[in-house]
């Protein structure tokens, strides 16, 4: 009996399995690529239309969602799809590869799962083996169909192949970081949580990159974002760049399977360690409970938030060049004269700070929302602990680590702009951008608070809010959206310095209104039942 | 008597339309262990709810040691201790952490009490919550109610996930706990355990109070079993008022005797000459299937009940 008996079994048994699961992410990403290209080329059918909009994936915005650019000077079809969707499918791929990876490994042994199946006439590494397997037949299965739609549509049939076939690879090697990830600690949660921050860890890599440098910098070159399109597809296309997938694959499954090798069924390489018997004298309130089950995701939101900022704040000078040779974007940029470019790339930085403070804020009061389904609501409720202390207390965890989210931002971007710039006087700059933006960031809280608290079953219209107010700020201008529904957005409502003024005024106004809205929430948490379950 | 410690009447509950409590009636004495039966769903936990100001009644009255449970919840809560049904813990706090947490929110746990118990609950609490199973979650959620002072302990079928060794230390531990004069409320829908600890039976059904008193005051309002053996043919006994469910073999009758015809039915077999008799007070769960006999028999699909 070989290490991998059994494994075409359990391939079978996956794609029987996850034959729906695996079929609607199947038709959900083709599908998707199957409706753009023809929008695409509908939606900007002059030459005129096109360059505009390559104008535009030519900005800091353009490059963090789309690429290095490659195809912007004569934006064609295939060029447009390349820089318009590859990173939401990527993305997508990368969400896929991770789950079912972990799916099928992790989870599995710490369900117990495995353990029922070990028992049986099967290889030690034939459950990793069907996983991979069967994740990289899904991202070649994606891959292919996508390419053979692009070239069904009259695009470049060697092109579309090989845009494909990187799409595939692409979504593979993520699948190939969990496997290692999943390798490490005994819970699929903590698994799939270590591949995601590898994940953001390389788009982050490529998007640096990218800014740094049109065509991609060494950054860039250091993610399997990129190399997609490295290719160059559809502009001056070549293959080489996909040939960095297989190794990468490779030594990252050679990992896995000798991590895997050294330790037991079910166990971690990272063992997971027996706690303290007690409790520690810091532990002693609602407060301190709240703040201890968000103590990671805080960290995390924080220094990701951080690094961010400061990364973007370096490129302040770099920005000042590319804009100087596209005087169309000035335009985008608000309404700022040339000089104050710099200024209005890092009011755009400053902007993208608030938006992820405010997914934070969000997901930091709905762990309330979570306490109380999981029913732990109800055993702290039942003890000395009232709604208002109790709820209070989320909500000022959700408040505070919101701030600090902001602030670390603002201050990220001032020090990335004092290293490019020799400016100290960009620290108190964008601390000032930054937090006097903070009631938008905060205004997210405070709705949350007042669904979660008074009306449970409206809570998604907050994820409908902040996903308008991004894509307004975004794009509102350049979608030439009335000024009316941009006023919806969060985002615009607050003078934002440095390209704006600070005015106390409206400030003070958004603040109160946040400051009633969690008082209203905390009411209404009082007076209505709790829902467990 | 002072006044009672838990003491609801007419208490209606609606989740929706759904009406989860009718009129529902619960009366508990301080110093008593109060069984509360009834199967999944018929508003046990929604009960309980009630009590601890979770959730509130939409019409009835409801006191809870004196005070309303809605309104004054904090300095009730000081002075109970709540098992939930399904302990749900903080997946990354140990049992001990979680134990001593909810002590230090209740304001106050002893700490000699806490090692007992964990001994004698063999629990150990430097295992991560997630890692625990059912039945050790609820050994924490235990260990914290019963190493408090609390006057009051609610327990929603805290031994479902119990081992019967475990249920064995917990029966000796809610003993303990009425000793020192505490009250405990039991909801539960193991026959056996309410029939070993409780003084008190409330049986509920769809949100109904449907029987409640102490468990002798039950069985005279209830029948007994009575096998006999006799000279004569005991034909006519089956035909006599308060006789049900009379199954004659030969010389032998079994039968279930309305409890106030026991005496007249007594004389009639007593002068059919007696050879043997075996009478038997109704077990609990006659009690309990008298009430939800019907919807057993609906489920099986014929005539069930106990035999």
């Amino acid at each position: 009996m070989s290490a991998l008996t059994g494994t075409g079994t359990l391939t079978r048994f996956i794609l029987r399995r996850d034959r729906i699961r695996m079929s609607v992410w199947t038709v959900s990403l083709v599908g998707t690529v199957a409706i753009t290209v023809p929008t695409l080329d509908e939606t900007f059918s002059t030459d005129a239309q096109r360059q505009a909009r390559a104008a535009l994936m030519d900005t800091p915005t353009g490059i963090l969602f789309g690429g290095p650019g490659y195809g912007l000077d004569d934006y064609t079809l295939g060029a447009m799809v390349v820089n318009e969707l590859t990173m939401s499918l990527l993305i997508a791929t990368a969400i896929m590869s991770i789950l079912h990876v972990v799916r099928h490994t992790r989870a599995e042994e710490e369900s117990g799962r495995a353990e029922l199946l070990r028992a049986a006439v099967l290889g030690s590494g034939a459950q990793m083996t069907a996983a991979l397997v069967t994740v990289a037949l899904l991202n070649l299965v994606i891959g292919g169909l996508t390419g053979a739609i692009m070239a069904g549509y009259g695009l470049d049939a060697a092109d579309s192949l090989a845009y494909g076939l990187g799409l595939g690879l692409a979504g593979l090697t993520f699948g190939a970081v969990t496997a290692v990830c999943a390798q490490l600690t005994e819970h699929g949660r903590a698994a799939s949580g270590t591949a995601f921050l590898a994940v953001g860890v390389l788009f982050t890599a490529r998007v640096v990159g990218d800014l740094a440098e049109r065509g991609g910098g060494p950054a860039s070159w250091a993610s399997p974002f990129a190399w997609v399109q490295q290719t160059r597809v559809f502009d001056d296309p070549r293959w080489w760049p996909l040939a960095l997938y297989p190794p990468v694959v490779l030594a990252l499954f050679g990992a896995a399977y000798a991590l895997a090798g050294r330790r037991d069924l079910g166990a971690g390489l990272i063992p997971s360690r027996p706690g303290p018997a007690a409790a520690g004298p810091l532990l002693n309130g609602v407060f301190a409970l709240y703040l201890r089950q968000q103590r990671g995701s805080i960290i995390a939101w924080s220094v990701a938030t951080f690094l961010f900022a400061i990364s973007f704040g370096t490129l302040a000078t770099e920005v000042e060049g590319m804009v100087e040779s596209n005087p169309d974007i000035v335009a985008l940029l608000a309404d700022a004269s040339t000089e104050d470019v710099t200024a209005g790339f890092l009011g755009v930085m400053s902007g993208y700070v608030i938006m992820a403070a405010a997914a934070q804020g969000i997901l930091s009061v709905l762990r309330a929302r979570g306490e109380e389904s999981a029913g732990r609501a109800e055993l702290v409720l039942a003890t000395a602990v009232g709604r208002i202390r109790w709820y209070g207390a989320a909500l000022a965890v959700g408040v505070l680590s919101t701030a600090l989210v902001v602030v670390l931002g603002g201050l990220g971007i001032g020090i990335g702009a004092l290293s490019a710039t020799d400016d100290a006087s960009w620290i108190g700059t964008m601390l000032e951008s930054a937090l006097s933006q903070l009631p938008a960031a905060l205004a997210f809280v405070a709705a949350t608070a007042l669904f979660a608290g008074a009306a449970p079953r409206l809570m998604p219209l907050v994820w409908v809010w902040l996903g308008y107010s991004v894509f307004a700020t975004m794009l509102g201008a350049l979608l030439g959206m009335p000024d009316r529904a941009l006023d919806l957005s969060a985002f615009g409502m607050l003078p934002q310095p440095p390209m704006e003024d600070f005015e106390a005024a409206p400030v003070a106004i958004a603040s109160a209104a946040v400051a009633v809205a969690l008082v209203l929430a905390l009411a209404g948490f009082r007076r209505r039942d709790l829902v467990t379950g | 008597m002072s006044s009672p410690v838990i003491d609801a009447r007419g208490v209606d509950k609606y989740f929706g339309r759904f009406q989860a409590l009718d009129g529902l009636d619960l009366t508990v004495e301080a110093g008593q262990v109060a069984g509360f039966l009834g199967p999944n769903g018929s508003g046990k936990s929604t009960t309980i709810r009630v009590l601890l100001g979770l959730l509130r009644a939409d019409a009835g009255t409801v006191a809870l040691l004196g005070g309303d449970p809605w309104k004054d919840a904090v300095p009730l809560h000081r002075r109970l201790a709540y098992v939930p049904g399904d302990v749900t813990l903080w997946p990354n706090l140990t049992g001990g952490q979680a134990i001593d947490l909810l002590g230090r929110l209740r304001g106050g746990l002893h700490k000699a009490r806490k090692q007992e118990l964990l001994s004698r609950f063999e629990l150990d609490p430097t295992k991560k919550a997630r890692t625990y199973s059912k039945g050790n979650r609820q050994k924490v959620a235990l260990v914290a109610a019963l190493a408090s002072d609390a006057e009051l302990l609610i327990l929603d079928e805290p031994t479902s996930g119990l081992d019967p060794l475990m249920e064995a230390v917990f029966t000796g531990c809610v003993l303990e706990a009425k000793e020192q004069g505490r009250t405990v409320l039991l909801s539960s829908h193991i026959l056996s355990e309410v029939e070993k600890l409780c003084d008190t039976v409330t049986i509920i059904r769809q949100g109904k109070t449907v029987e409640s008193g102490t468990l002798e005051d039950l069985r005279h309002l209830t029948r007994s079993s009575v096998r006999a053996t006799v000279s004569a043919d005991p034909g006519p006994l089956a035909a006599l008022a308060g006789v049900h469910n009379a199954e004659i073999d030969g010389d032998r009758i079994s039968m279930d005797v309305d409890n106030d015809h026991l005496d007249t039915v007594m004389r009639a077999v007593a002068d059919l000459g007696v050879r043997s008799l075996v009478s038997n007070p109704p077990s609990l769960e006659e009690l309990f299937l008298r009430h939800y006999g019907d919807e057993l028999a609906a489920l099986n699909g014929d005539k069930g009940g106990a035999s």
